[in-house]
C-alpha cells in the first residue's frame, strides 16, 4: 500500500495551495538587477572609437566614427557583456528589460552630428593654412588626442602594443614617441596604460 | 520466429526533443540492433576559433548547450589557463564550483521532469520543474543570465556574489532538499513507477567500462568514475565521494542521479562555508602557445575540451567531446533485446544532448 499512495501527499497539498506560476501579464515580473537584458549605451559619454564592434562576438554593433552613428542590432546581440569589458569609456552597460520580439531585425541607432572629420583639418594644416579652418584644427588638435610628457616617458611602449589602432610609434632606442593623428581614434587606452601616467588626452 | 522488420526512431518524436535518429531493427516487439546516425544540427563551433579570438571564444563554448552552459565555459577556460600557466584565485575557484553544482541540481532536475514525462506522469513532471525553476532564479540573480551566464573568462570570474545571495542560494537548497525527499519516494519506491524502470535496459560494469560509458550513466553500472576527484575549480578542497549503484538498469541511473542532486546540494553548503576574500579573477596577457586536454565533471558525464594555442590570438584548435558523444555505444548496447515500448526510456536515461554532440 505505501507504494501505491505516494504521490497522495503532494496531490491534496496541491488540492488547496495557490498556483507556483504567475499571472504573468496581470503581474508584472519581477527582474533582478543583474538581468541581462539589454545594452544601453551612455551616448555623451561615447567616443565612437568602435572598440565594442570590433570586439563583439557577434558582429551586432556598428560604429560610424564619420558620421556620428552608433548602431546595435538588438536581434543578434547575444548579452554576453563583452564589450561592456573592452568599452574604454566605460559607457556601456548591460541593463534590466528584454528586446520584444519583431517580425524582422533592425538596427537601433543612436546619432550624433560630427561638425567635420576631425583628421582632415590637421592634414590640411600642414599643407595649406585655410583661413576659416585654422581655428578649428587648433582646437581640435589641442583636445582628444594623446600628448606625451616626454621627459617623464620611459619608453616602455605599452601604449604603442594597447593602441587598437596601431597608431602610436614607439622606439626605446632613439627615445622617440610619434602618434599618426589620422590613424588614432581617440579612445584613450594609451592614457589608460600607460604605467608612468605621462599621457593625457 | 517473428519476421524481421526496421522502424525508423526520430529525429523528431514526441517523446524527445533531442534530433538523433535510429533505425530500430525489430523482430515482433523486440530489438535486435539499433542503428544510429546523428549530425542533423551540426553548427560548426569548433572552427569558429580561427576566426574569434581565445578570449571572445569563451562566449561561443558556453552556448554548445543550454544545460551545461557553465561548465563548457568553465572547462574551456581551464584549458587555456593551464597552457598560459595562470592560476586562477581562490574566491574565482569557490564560485565557480557554486555555479557548477548549480548547474548540476538544476539539469538533473530537468532529466527528472523529462523521465516522469516520458513513463507519463506529468504531474510529477511539473513538481520537478517547479523545483528548478528556483536554480534558474539563484542564477538569474547571481548572473544575470536564466541559461546562458557567461560570467567565466580566461584567468577567472567576472561576477561576485555577496552575503545576502549566498544567503538565497542555500535557502533554496534546503527548500529544494525538503521537497526532492518528498518527491524521492515517488520515483524510487512508486509501484507504477518502479515496474517502468526495474529492470530495464540493464548494462553490466564489464559492458560500462568497455564502451567507455561516463558520468551517471557508468556510475549506476558500478564504474567509480567521477572527473571532480581529478581535482580542478575548488573541489580538491572539498569532501565527497563519487555516488554509484549496483543494478546498472533505468531504476538505478534515476538513483544515482537523485542521490548527486544531495551531493551537490551539500558540495554548495560546504564551498560556501569555505569560500575566502579575494580577487575574482587575474589579468591574462599575451596568448596562449601550447596545448591541453582539460576533462570536466559536467552533469552527464565526461566532456573533453582540447585546446593547442600558437602564439597568436587565434587558436589552432579546439576540440570538445561531449559526454553524450561517448555514451551512445552503450545506449545502444542497452536497446538490444528491448522492448519498443521502452526505447523513449532507455534513449533517456543516457541523458542525451545531441546538440552538445554536433557543436
Amino acid at each position: 500500500m505505501s507504494n501505491i499512495m505516494n504521490f497522495s501527499g503532494t496531490i491534496l497539498k496541491n488540492l488547496f495551495s495557490k498556483p507556483v506560476t504567475k499571472n504573468y501579464p496581470a503581474e508584472p515580473a519581477q527582474y533582478p538587477e543583474r538581468s541581462r537584458g539589454h545594452i544601453e549605451n551612455d551616448f555623451d559619454q561615447c567616443i565612437l572609437c568602435g572598440l565594442c564592434m570590433r570586439n563583439c562576438p557577434t558582429g551586432a554593433i556598428v560604429v560610424e566614427k564619420n558620421e556620428g552613428n552608433w548602431k546595435i542590432n538588438r536581434f543578434d546581440c547575444i548579452q554576453c557583456g563583452y564589450c561592456t569589458l573592452k568599452c574604454p569609456k566605460k559607457c556601456l552597460s548591460i541593463v534590466p528589460g528584454y528586446q520584444e520580439p519583431g517580425p524582422e531585425k533592425f538596427e537601433e541607432v543612436q546619432h550624433r552630428d560630427v561638425p567635420a572629420p576631425t583628421p582632415k583639418p590637421a592634414a590640411a594644416d600642414s599643407a595649406a593654412p585655410a583661413g576659416e579652418n585654422a581655428a578649428q584644427a587648433a582646437a581640435s588638435t589641442g583636445d582628444g588626442y594623446p600628448q606625451a610628457d616626454l621627459s617623464q616617458c620611459v619608453f616602455c611602449t605599452l601604449c604603442a602594443k594597447k593602441c587598437p589602432q596601431s597608431a602610436l610609434t614607439v622606439d626605446r632606442t632613439e627615445k622617440k614617441w610619434e602618434l599618426a593623428k589620422e590613424d588614432c581614434i581617440q579612445c584613450g587606452l594609451c592614457a589608460q596604460n600607460c604605467p608612468k601616467k605621462c599621457i593625457s588626452m | 520466429m517473428g519476421k524481421q522488420s526496421i522502424i525508423p526512431f526520430g529525429p523528431q518524436h514526441p517523446v524527445l526533443p533531442e534530433p538523433i535518429h535510429l533505425d530500430l531493427v525489430m523482430e515482433d516487439e523486440k530489438i535486435l540492433e539499433a542503428v544510429p546516425s546523428i549530425g542533423f544540427v551540426h553548427r560548426g563551433l569548433e572552427s569558429l576559433v580561427e576566426k574569434k579570438d581565445y578570449q571572445e571564444m569563451v562566449y561561443v563554448i558556453e552556448r554548445t548547450c543550454g544545460i551545461c552552459s557553465f561548465m563548457h565555459g568553465m572547462g574551456y577556460c581551464e584549458s587555456i589557463e593551464h597552457i598560459m600557466q595562470v592560476e586562477v584565485p581562490a574566491r574565482g575557484r569557490f564560485l565557480r564550483t557554486i555555479w557548477c553544482e548549480m548547474s548540476r541540481i538544476h539539469s538533473h532536475l530537468l532529466w527528472l521532469g523529462l523521465l516522469a514525462d516520458a513513463f507519463g506522469f506529468e504531474s510529477l513532471f511539473y513538481q520537478c520543474w517547479r523545483m528548478r525553476e528556483k536554480i534558474l532564479d539563484m542564477f538569474e540573480m547571481t548572473t544575470g543570465g536564466r541559461v546562458i551566464f557567461s560570467v567565466n573568462k580566461v584567468g577567472g570570474v567576472l561576477k561576485d556574489m555577496d552575503e545576502d545571495q549566498i544567503r538565497q542560494i542555500l535557502e533554496t537548497i534546503d527548500w529544494i532538499e525538503k521537497e526532492l525527499t518528498k518527491i524521492k519516494k515517488t520515483f524510487l519506491f512508486d509501484y507504477t513507477v518502479e515496474t517502468r524502470l526495474r529492470g530495464v535496459g540493464v548494462l553490466t560494469k564489464e559492458q560500462a567500462h568497455d564502451l567507455g560509458a561516463v558520468g551517471p550513466f557508468a556510475r549506476a553500472s558500478g564504474v567509480v568514475l567521477d572527473l571532480r576527484k581529478r581535482g580542478y575549480a575548488a573541489y580538491p578542497e572539498l569532501d565527497f565521494e563519487p555516488v554509484t549503484s549496483e543494478d546498472g538498469d533505468c531504476w538505478a541511473r534515476c538513483e544515482v542521479r537523485i542521490n548527486e542532486i544531495f551531493q551537490a546540494i551539500d558540495l554548495i553548503r560546504q564551498a560556501s562555508a569555505k569560500i575566502p576574500a579575494g580577487d575574482l579573477a587575474v589579468e591574462v596577457k599575451g596568448n596562449p602557445e601550447g596545448e591541453y586536454f582539460m576533462r570536466v565533471e559536467q552533469p552527464r558525464g565526461e566532456a573533453v575540451y582540447f585546446s593547442k594555442g600558437n602564439g597568436t590570438k587565434f587558436l589552432d584548435r579546439m576540440r570538445v567531446r561531449t559526454p553524450t558523444f561517448a555514451n551512445i555505444p552503450g545506449m545502444l548496447q542497452t536497446l538490444k533485446g528491448a522492448d519498443y515500448a521502452d526505447v523513449p526510456i532507455l534513449i533517456l536515461t543516457i541523458d542525451p544532448c545531441i546538440s552538445c554532440t554536433e557543436r
